[in-house]
């Protein structure tokens, strides 16, 4: 059944455009939430082992992989993507266009659950590829000079990004003759000496730092976040480019790389310069979802980090920032789109005071921020502890104490944040603005939920859910 | 439980009810304060009585860990309740017309009730930490009773709290010690030598001790104290109950709880900082043109013959302090009232404007002229005996203690004939043309407690013999005679005639009684020292004030430092860096193109560890 994953997003594409537009637009959305939250519960029921091969695995011969890794990428995608259709519901006017967006959310989808679930570089590659397609799409929806600006950016240097793994994946193929994660951790290994294997690595690890949006890489990130629409950046920052970049990352780093030494260094480095780079940033940024890209850069930043650490405590702890980061960075950007979609602007100068007019965003957004920053009990305070402990077990006093620091500056940037967009007295433009609709208050009320959740029930979750992450360690 | 027993409850929590009826009765309903205080203490009185010559213990559950609430009435205690509960009825028969028109009256019977009370307490306590209780909750009453004296008491109060504060921190000490060395803090279980740091838990304890009865160097609030609080928690307080309390402990520990030998270095401390007290404050009251500040300085000064005494550790010396404590406890707080009295009908207590009223007020001056002749030692008043026991002793262990005791008296007598001579002789003022006696109400107290100096000093023999020895017991006081020593007596004399022949020397030449100390004022060596005593140089609290002022101002600027650190220094640095990331974000793609190929030629050379 897993390559149903794969395949249904794709029939509902076909079928969604067969020449009943009329019925097929109302439908639309249903077929995207209708997946969604199939995804949702089927990962839950693999987790708790009721899943299993089927009738399906037993007809397609795709080399689909289903570890623990894949099923926290898996869940959070189901969560991101029902998040963003609801959004959607709330933040597109015309039908037509809605269902424009849902077909290329359902797009993204089956690239991103290709990329989690694939056991080999080029089909990585080309699922990084799809997912990237209709994030083009998506970043450019709106057509004005700003989206098409952000999109062409993306796109840019996604090119770059292609072009080095390709010639990565064809140095692969010159030297070891096959693709496949297996096969090319093998070879390097035993062919370390080759002058061509190591840069090979080098680019494909830097094509996917591009996707990441890891400083230096990162250029395209704060102007394709801010351009796309509301409900798109949502999935973007939420899990499009954590997907397509760091879990691609985290693969290869833990099952083809193994544990390079060098690679760990320039991860660490990477890491700690992204976490500082977009914390600095996103201080001083006036617009309210380019202020959360930056700290999207930031957070990225630990889960490299911890990456780099290379501990299975340390990759545990990455994988559950990851989740945690796609639950309140979407729930953030969710905020930005209730903001935006009410006050019609994100600009922060220009807000100010709406914590009384739009209570459930401002609370929400409380939790996120807090979850963010790392102030316990929420979810983001123990992932971040469980990546600083591992540094701190590892020797890397200095990273950890970095990572610590970095923490009070995301409480500041953030902080900043919710003063100028919730505290103190609405303008006059501020004081006809209202809650947003029903969509985006159960989305912004679920994701907090999960944050709390996670952070209360972190005790008894810890050693039943997040420790069993690792068995995708050999 | 006998309901003998439940007397010993009875004394704490009746003057304690007392207090709270006080409180709650509103100002505007006459007289029922008054009567509360009145009644409470009369039973209190009575309780106190009936139980005297019985011993009683109780023992209850408290806060465990060996702590428990341990009551216990035996001798020594049972004379100082007697005497709490007789001084405490008098003053609130005293008050009844002192303090009938002043403000803040619920508040002052209340907390009068509450000392009676946490007195009682103390005095009974058998656990060291149960009368830590009891003593920190008269330090709260202390404070409150100064409080609400004249506007600006408040700083008073606070000095008060303050150095009173910083002596039951070390009394607490001490406790902790004592405690720890015994292993219980009961305090008819507790038999300590002295020595190593036994000598310290003593010396805590002891600073308690002499600290709460006035004794230098924790002296200081109350002259302030006379000035700014209401006269009858002067002659409450510092004057008497205070006085019992800390000698009562000073004995109790140096006589029970710690073994103190004549020969111990601790004895001759003692001695030391009773000898030094004496001369310190009868000089700094020598000068003092104020009735109510010339008797607390003598008020601080007596202590000083209380803690010799006892600082002899000879039974004659210790029975003399004791005696001394008692009869100071009477002479003074008579003289305080007279003050009162005074102050009451002239409505001023400056010398200045005082003189001549002996005639108006015959009764208040002649309680005066007894409780001064007591007070500077003529015989046959009572402190007369109880300072010759205590020149008997203190010449047995040292003669400079002696001289230092017998100046004491050379000069407190001299002050009080200055004082006498200045307040009630001399030309009259016109303001004071129509004063008039006080009422009866003042006017009882004052001449019970007289009369009482002059039972206490003609009959000396029946206190010394039912009160003061029996607290020794048979063990120590055998083999010491008690009998006069015709050798003091005479030199006392001497010592007072001349006395008064000075005053009239003075009185001759500097023109008045109010100017009879003004030569010493102003001689060479003094006139300094007096002038920097004045402004408070030596005053060991305004010395510490200025050491903390020192300290407070260099935390201050360090603790600026630290707010530059983070409101300006942080910032700025967060700002400047946030500047700086953002101006490299220039929004040109050839520019992040170029950073992403930089990346990729590190990333590639750091792989082929050419870095």
């Amino acid at each position: 059944m897993l390559s149903g994953l794969l395949l249904l997003p794709l029939l509902a594409i076909f079928i969604l455009n067969l020449p009943f537009r009329g019925l097929m637009q109302k439908l639309s959305l249903v077929f995207g939430l209708f997946l969604s939250v199939w995804q949702i519960t089927f990962v839950i029921l693999l987790w708790m082992g009721r899943g299993g091969v089927d009738y399906w695995s037993k007809h397609f011969t795709l080399s689909l992989t289903c570890d623990s890794l894949t099923l926290v990428l898996l869940l959070s995608i189901g969560i991101v993507v029902l998040t963003t259709l609801l959004v959607s519901l709330q933040t597109f006017s015309s039908e037509k266009q809605r269902f424009g967006f849902v077909n290329l959310v359902l797009v993204a989808m089956m690239g991103m659950n290709g990329t989690v679930m694939l056991t080999d570089l080029f089909s990585l590659y080309v699922f990084i590829e799809i997912t990237a397609v209709s994030s083009f799409i998506l970043i450019a929806f709106q057509r004005d000079t700003n989206a098409l600006e952000g999109a062409l950016k993306y796109i840019i240097l996604s090119a770059s990004a292609t072009i080095m793994m390709l010639l990565s994946i064809s140095i692969m193929l010159l030297v070891v003759g096959d693709t496949s994660f297996a096969a090319a951790g093998k070879a390097i290994n035993q062919s370390a000496g080759n002058p061509l294997v190591m840069p090979a690595i080098g680019l494909f690890v830097c094509g996917l730092l591009i996707k990441g949006g890891v400083v230096p890489f990162h250029g395209w990130l704060p102007a394709a976040y801010s351009a796309a629409p509301a409900a798109a950046s949502v999935l973007l920052a939420g899990i499009a480019t954590k997907t397509s970049g760091i879990y691609a990352i985290i693969r290869l780093a833990t099952s083809v790389f193994a544990n390079n030494e060098s690679l760990n260094h320039i991860l660490l480095i990477a890491g700690i310069i992204s976490i500082l780079v977009g914390a600095f940033a996103a201080m001083g940024q006036n617009d309210f979802k380019r202020m959360l890209a930056y700290s999207s850069i930031s957070q990225v930043g630990y889960i490299v980090l911890a990456l780099g650490c290379g501990t299975n405590l340390a990759i545990i702890g990455a994988v559950f920032h990851l989740f945690n980061h796609s639950i309140f960075k979407s729930l953030l950007f969710v905020n930005s789109a209730a903001v935006e979609s009410q006050s019609g602007t994100t600009d922060m100068s220009k807000l100010g005071g709406l914590g009384a007019k739009m209570p459930v965003t401002n609370a929400t957004s409380l939790i996120a921020f807090l979850s963010t920053a790392g102030v316990p009990p929420l979810a983001g305070f123990w992932s971040k502890l469980i990546i600083i402990i591992a540094l701190w077990q590892n020797g890397l006093h200095t990273y950890a104490v970095i990572a610590i620091v970095a923490s009070v500056l995301t409480l500041a940037y953030l902080l900043i944040m919710q003063r100028r967009v919730f505290f103190g007295i609405p303008n006059e433009e501020g004081q006809s603005v209202r809650e947003a609709g029903f969509g985006i208050v159960l989305t912004e009320s679920i994701l907090a939920l999960i944050t709390i959740g996670v952070g209360v029930l972190f005790p008894w979750i810890f050693n039943s859910v997040v420790m069993p992450i690792s068995s995708f360690l050999k | 439980m006998t309901i003998d027993v439940l007397y010993l409850y009875f004394l704490i929590a009746i003057p304690l009810a007392g207090g709270v009826a006080a409180f709650i009765v509103p100002n505007r309903v006459k007289g029922v304060k008054e009567a509360i205080a009145l009644a409470a203490t009369a039973v209190t009185l009575w309780s106190a009585f009936s139980l005297f010559k019985q011993n009683l213990t109780l023992t209850g559950e408290w806060l465990s860990f060996g702590i428990n609430f341990e009551l216990r009435l035996y001798h020594f205690s049972a004379f100082i309740l007697c005497a709490v509960a007789a001084f405490s009825f008098l003053f609130v028969l005293y008050s009844w017309s002192f303090m009938w028109n002043r403000p803040y009256k619920n508040q002052f019977y209340s907390y009068l009730l509450f000392t009676v009370a946490m007195t009682n307490g103390a005095v009974l306590a058998d656990n060291l930490v149960l009368m830590l209780f009891f003593w920190e909750g008269l330090l709260l009453t202390l404070f409150g009773m100064i409080a609400i004296g004249r506007p600006g008491a408040f700083r008073t109060a606070i000095k008060a709290l303050i150095i009173v504060g910083i002596s039951d921190l070390c009394l607490m000490m001490g406790i902790g010690i004592a405690g720890y060395m015994a292993g219980t803090f009961t305090i008819s279980k507790i038999s300590l030598q002295v020595g190593g740091i036994g000598a310290i838990g003593f010396i805590l304890m002891m600073i308690g001790a002499i600290s709460k009865a006035g004794s230098l160097p924790f002296h200081t609030w109350i002259p302030d104290a006379a000035v700014d609080a209401p006269l009858p928690f002067m002659a409450f307080l510092p004057a008497s109950l205070e006085k019992l309390l800390g000698i009562y402990l000073l004995a109790r520990i140096s006589l029970d709880m710690f073994k103190l030998a004549p020969e111990s270095w601790l004895s001759t401390l003692l001695m030391a900082i009773g000898a030094v007290t004496i001369l310190v404050a009868v000089m700094m009251a020598l000068v003092q043109k104020d009735y109510k500040r010339l008797l607390s300085y003598h008020a601080i000064s007596q202590v000083g013959y209380m803690v010799l005494g006892i600082g002899t550790c000879l039974p004659i010396g210790i029975v003399g302090g004791l005696f001394h404590m008692i009869n100071h406890a009477m002479y003074k707080s008579c003289l305080f009232l007279t003050g009162g009295s005074v102050e009451k009908q002239t409505g001023t207590t400056d010398l200045a404007k005082l003189g001549g009223i002996w005639l108006k007020m015959p009764v208040t001056f002649v309680c005066f002229i007894i409780a001064a002749a007591s007070i500077s030692g003529v015989p046959p008043f009572n402190g007369f005996f109880s300072k010759e026991l205590v020149y008997d002793a203190s010449l047995e262990r040292g003669t400079i203690f002696y001289l230092a005791a017998i100046l004491g008296t050379f000069l407190t007598s001299a002050s009080f004939l200055k004082l006498g001579h200045a307040a009630f002789l001399g030309r009259m003022n016109e303001e004071n043309r129509n004063v008039k006696e006080s009422s009866w109400a003042m006017l009882i107290p004052m001449i019970v407690i007289a009369a009482m100096c002059v039972v206490f000093g003609v009959w000396n023999y029946l206190p010394l013999d039912n009160l003061i020895k029996p607290i020794l017991g048979e063990e120590r006081l055998a083999g010491h005679h008690f009998g006069p020593n015709t050798m003091l007596i005479t030199l006392t004399v001497i010592a007072l005639i001349g006395a008064v022949l000075h005053h009239l020397f003075a009185v001759k030449v500097n023109g008045s009684g109010y100017k009879a100390s003004d030569h010493i004022r102003h001689a060479p060596f003094f006139e300094g020292i007096y002038n920097k005593a004045e402004n408070r140089v030596f005053d060991p609290y305004d010395i510490v004030l200025k050491v903390v002022q020192g300290v407070s101002r260099f935390g201050w600027w360090i603790d600026r430092g630290i707010d530059w650190i983070y409101n300006e220094f942080c910032v700025r640095v967060t700002t400047g860096t946030s500047f700086l990331i953002r101006a490299a974000h220039t929004g040109s793609y050839s520019m992040y193109v170029v950073w992403s190929l930089v990346g990729l030629l590190f990333v590639v050379l750091m792989l082929m560890k050419r870095f």
